[in-house]
């Protein structure tokens, strides 16, 4: 097999979470790549838990559709992930024997698995380890035995998990992992579930997530202070750099609310240091005052938004791309704020480095739209080379500047060198009412129009910028699908498996969202005769932004779905494949009609 | 900080030029009033930081909106007229990011107690070296009258036709609970003594509060008025006030809207340790182990 998803569900304390990691580490040293997404119930502690694993030889482009492997330690619990664990016919379904039910009857709505196992995996645990907790490790054997998995670096796991919890706890972990692997040699699969090996076998892998790779980024990228607020799911990006942050001669706040951690970055960027603030939609909407502030003074200001479902506290451990509107539109007054939009881990550190350069080389608040894919789930990558990223600093005026200067000055660029305070010569009155040239406050409509046109005109470049767009596929394609952040990868996957079947398709991924880069979206939708904009909110907001600038084709149809449960691949194959060698000269709702895709 | 230029660095110690209170003034022109206490407030400002003496490039003055607010405007200093009620955290962060920066903060009763209430015990309780100027005029001058947070109960406006039926908060009582170590009171009947109780204020290590009696001549109780303060106001230090009792100052300070006490209510004799130096210590004590491309 070229890839192995595996999903498992049980009650909190069942250690279900913890086996994904037991893996997961398994897979890294193994020089595997691999995404895991985590799940929980609502309950601070206990209630239900599950985890979905996919691995592959090669970088994994998303959480993929439907489980090759399912395991349920009982089936309420499993159940209340619904969409979260797909089941198919191809799906491997192991489940705890106790549960009292037939292979024949589990509760999977008429879908019929291709194998069914009832494995007594809680008496396996007894009877190994004597202890209920050891389940876990009893689901690690049987995969490890069924499937193939890499048991040296599992048992690995194991032991430096339990070392410290005494010789006893340890071994009885590790018989009920050898009890796992026994079951399963005794009932054989009658199946190859075996992955393809990967080239790299040494431990060059790392174990990540998006809001890690963010935060590394930003301290990369020289960011000297941090201030937040706690808010799911953007809190670990505050944690990690209140870790690091110190050492490297910068400071954190944990303000006293949204709004005077995003205040306190833009004092501090005001004195001169990188700045940034992090946060979800509910602490976003809180903090687009103090945003619009940075706009007016021009002031370098990188906002991370990781957006989790909505509105309100909506769905906070959940993945959605609904925040988008909420990024281009919440600020009032004729402002422009750059978003980037990272499709994964590796992308959030690379795009964060990128805001902070683009915030300091345009004096711009840049918001830096991740989600609760990106950001939570774990991912196995390949170190990053940090020789590939490039770190801008502010412009500062220089000595002959500072002798009359013009904090606000008109220039062909629109960007102004900036002083701060501390820099003699510098001295200027940073506001958020409009001003002059030299920082006094005005009620001039001329000068409001100017300093408009300069705030606004220093951003055009942006749009040229090509290298933050990925573009694959056939270039004269009749069908074109455009995704961003976290789904994108799920449309890349979708294109590539049309293509291998021989389809024209292709694929434009903007990683650079707003300001639209008219240009490049004119030259990717001129050969389209159908235009799918696949993303995760209920509205399609790309989708709408896109019509907003450019004029699209007649079949340019949004391909939204609310968030939590991800769009799979291969719902987007499907349609890619009636599109591509359309039956008759039917329309694009025709073939969404035929596969209900609303 | 890490990287500094060699043009931003804080020249504090070659000192060596007196400032007068001219070098503090900038050319701009108020927009108040004439007659309102503000400019004795700018004027106090210029002559404290005078003896102080630090340059103007090495001052940063942070306040948010209101007529108030506009005070950075009027010095050379670097200043940031930002948001109604950030100041206080726009002003930690600056201070954060640059210790080395004397940092002050002004603005207004509704600035500070009512839309930025919320920043206020949490600036006090981190305890940042910082001076907070509040005006505190009763009113909402700016948008010309609306009883404020510190309006008197059955203060009667054009905004508020059958009077104010709140009670107004008190911002010394307030600054004392929170735990601020330096609380004082000034008025504009006694430049003077403003004066001194600002640079006072800006000397003492760690985080200080005055509240400043500024009354709007427009929208303005007339029994508040700067001609009306002098017969009023009384010298808690003159009369006597030990400044570092703690229990009296807050009992002098519930008379806040009946008595006009002017002076230091209190002055923790033994500053507590400042925000910026803990930070600095944490700094020190992790200071880097892993070159910052090893984070990648």
């Amino acid at each position: 097999m070229h890839d192995l998803i595996i999903g498992m569900a049980g009650s909190g304390g069942d250690g279900i979470v913890s086996a994904g990691e037991s893996l997961l580490s398994a897979f890294a040293q193994e020089g595997y790549f691999a995404i895991l997404t985590k799940s929980f119930g609502s309950q601070i502690r206990g209630g239900e838990s599950s985890c979905r694993l996919r691995v592959s030889s090669t970088p994994v482009l998303n959480p993929g559709g439907a489980l090759d492997v399912a395991v349920a330690l009982n089936w309420e619990d499993f159940l209340r992930f619904g969409g979260g664990l797909p089941v198919n016919e191809s799906t491997v379904v192991i489940y705890e024997k106790k549960s009292g039910i037939e292979p024949a009857s589990i509760p999977l709505g008429g879908v019929k698995p291709a194998i069914v196992r009832s494995v007594p995996i809680e008496e396996l645990a007894m009877k190994s380890a004597g202890i209920l907790q050891a389940k876990n490790n009893v689901i690690l054997g049987l995969l490890s035995e069924w499937l193939g998995l890499p048991r040296a670096g599992i048992l690995e796991g194991i032991r430096k998990k339990f070392s410290k919890k005494g010789e006893d706890v340890l071994q009885g972990n590790e018989r009920a992992f050898a009890a796992g692997v026994d079951y399963a040699k005794q009932n054989p699969l009658g199946r190859d579930m075996s992955t393809d090996r990967p080239q790299v076998r040494e431990n060059h892998r790392v174990i990540t997530d998006g809001n890690e790779m963010c935060a590394r980024a930003a301290l990369f990228a020289g960011c000297e202070f941090f201030g937040g607020y706690p808010i799911t799911p953007a809190t670990e990006i505050m944690e990690y750099l209140q870790r690091e942050i110190w050492s490297h001669g910068g400071s954190l706040l944990q303000a006293e609310d949204e709004i005077a951690g995003i205040a306190a970055a833009v004092g501090a960027s005001f004195a001169g240091t990188k700045a940034m603030t992090a946060t979800s939609g509910p602490g976003f909407s809180l903090k687009t005052e103090v945003l619009g502030l940075a706009s007016a003074a021009e002031l370098p200001l990188v906002c991370v938004n990781v957006q989790r479902g909505g509105p309100s506290t909506g769905m906070p451990t959940k993945q959605e791309q609904a925040d988008l509107f909420a990024a281009a539109f919440s600020a009032h007054g004729d402002t422009l704020r750059p978003i980037l939009a990272p499709i994964n881990a590796v992308d959030a550190f690379g795009l964060t480095v990128e805001a902070f350069n683009i915030a300091e080389q345009y004096q711009t608040p840049v918001i830096v739209l991740s989600d609760q894919e990106i950001a939570q789930s774990k991912v196995i990558i390949e170190p990053i080379d940090p020789a590939r990223f490039t770190v801008v600093n502010r412009l500062k005026p220089n000595k002959g500047e500072l002798g009359n200067y013009q904090r606000f000055g008109i220039t062909d660029s629109g960007i102004s060198p900036i002083s701060h305070p501390g820099m003699r010569g510098g001295n200027y009155l940073a506001a958020g009412i409009e001003h002059d040239e030299r920082g006094a406050p005005t009620a001039s409509g001329e000068m409001h129009a100017r300093m408009n046109n300069k705030r606004l005109k220093k951003l055009d470049p942006l749009k040229q910028r090509r290298d933050l767009f990925v573009i694959e596929g056939d270039p004269d394609a009749a069908v074109g699908l455009v995704s961003w952040g976290s789904v994108a990868g799920i449309a890349q996957e979708a294109l590539r498996t049309a293509r291998a079947e021989g389809l024209r398709v292709k694929l434009l991924i903007p990683k650079l969202i707003y300001p639209v880069a008219e240009e490049l979206y004119t030259e990717f939708l001129a050969s389209l005769r159908y235009g799918l904009v696949v993303e995760q909110s209920h509205q399609g907001q790309l989708h709408r932004i896109i019509r907003m600038w450019l004029n699209v084709p007649r079949e340019f149809r949004s391909i939204a779905k609310s968030g939590a449960n991800l769009i799979s691949p291969q719902e987007i194959v499907e349609l890619i494949r009636l599109l591509a060698r359309p039956t008759a000269d039917a329309s694009l709702a025709h073939y969404c009609d035929l596969l209900n895709i609303i | 900080m890490i990287s500094h230029d060699s043009a931003s660095h804080c020249d504090c110690a070659a000192k060596s030029t007196a400032y007068t209170a001219k070098d503090y003034k900038s050319e701009l022109k108020p927009i108040w009033c004439p007659g309102c206490g503000d400019y004795s407030v700018a004027a106090a400002l210029y002559r404290a930081l005078a003896a102080i003496g630090r340059p103007p490039h090495e001052i940063a003055l942070i306040s948010g909106i209101g007529c108030s607010s506009r005070l950075p405007g009027y010095t050379t200093a670097y200043g940031f007229n930002s948001l109604h009620g950030r100041a206080l955290p726009i002003a930690q962060g600056v201070k954060m990011a640059n210790p080395e920066l004397l940092v002050i903060v002004a603005g207004g009763d509704g600035d500070g107690f009512s839309i930025g209430g919320g920043h206020v015990p949490h600036a006090v309780r981190r305890n940042p070296d910082l001076t907070y100027l509040v005006m505190d005029n009763q009113v909402y001058g700016l948008t010309k009258g609306q009883v404020s947070p510190t309006s008197p109960r059955g203060t009667k406006s054009h905004a508020a036709s059958f009077g104010s039926i709140e009670e107004p908060v008190n911002p010394l009582l307030y600054a004392l609970a929170y735990g601020a170590n330096f609380v004082a009171q000034a008025v504009p009947a006694d430049l003077e003594g403003m004066t001194k109780i600002i640079e006072e204020a800006i000397r003492y290590p760690g985080f200080a509060f005055v509240n400043i009696q500024s009354p709007c001549v427009t929208f303005g109780n007339p029994e508040t008025q700067v001609k009306l303060q002098k017969a009023r106001m009384r010298n808690l230090q003159t009369e006597g006030h030990d400044a570092t009792n703690h229990l009296r100052a807050m009992e002098l300070a519930e008379a806040y809207g009946k008595t006009l006490y002017t002076g230091i209510f209190y002055r923790n004799p033994q500053p507590p340790p400042t925000y910026g130096s803990q930070i600095k210590d944490r700094q020190q004590a992790l200071k880097a182990k892993t070159p910052i491309e090893a984070l990648a």
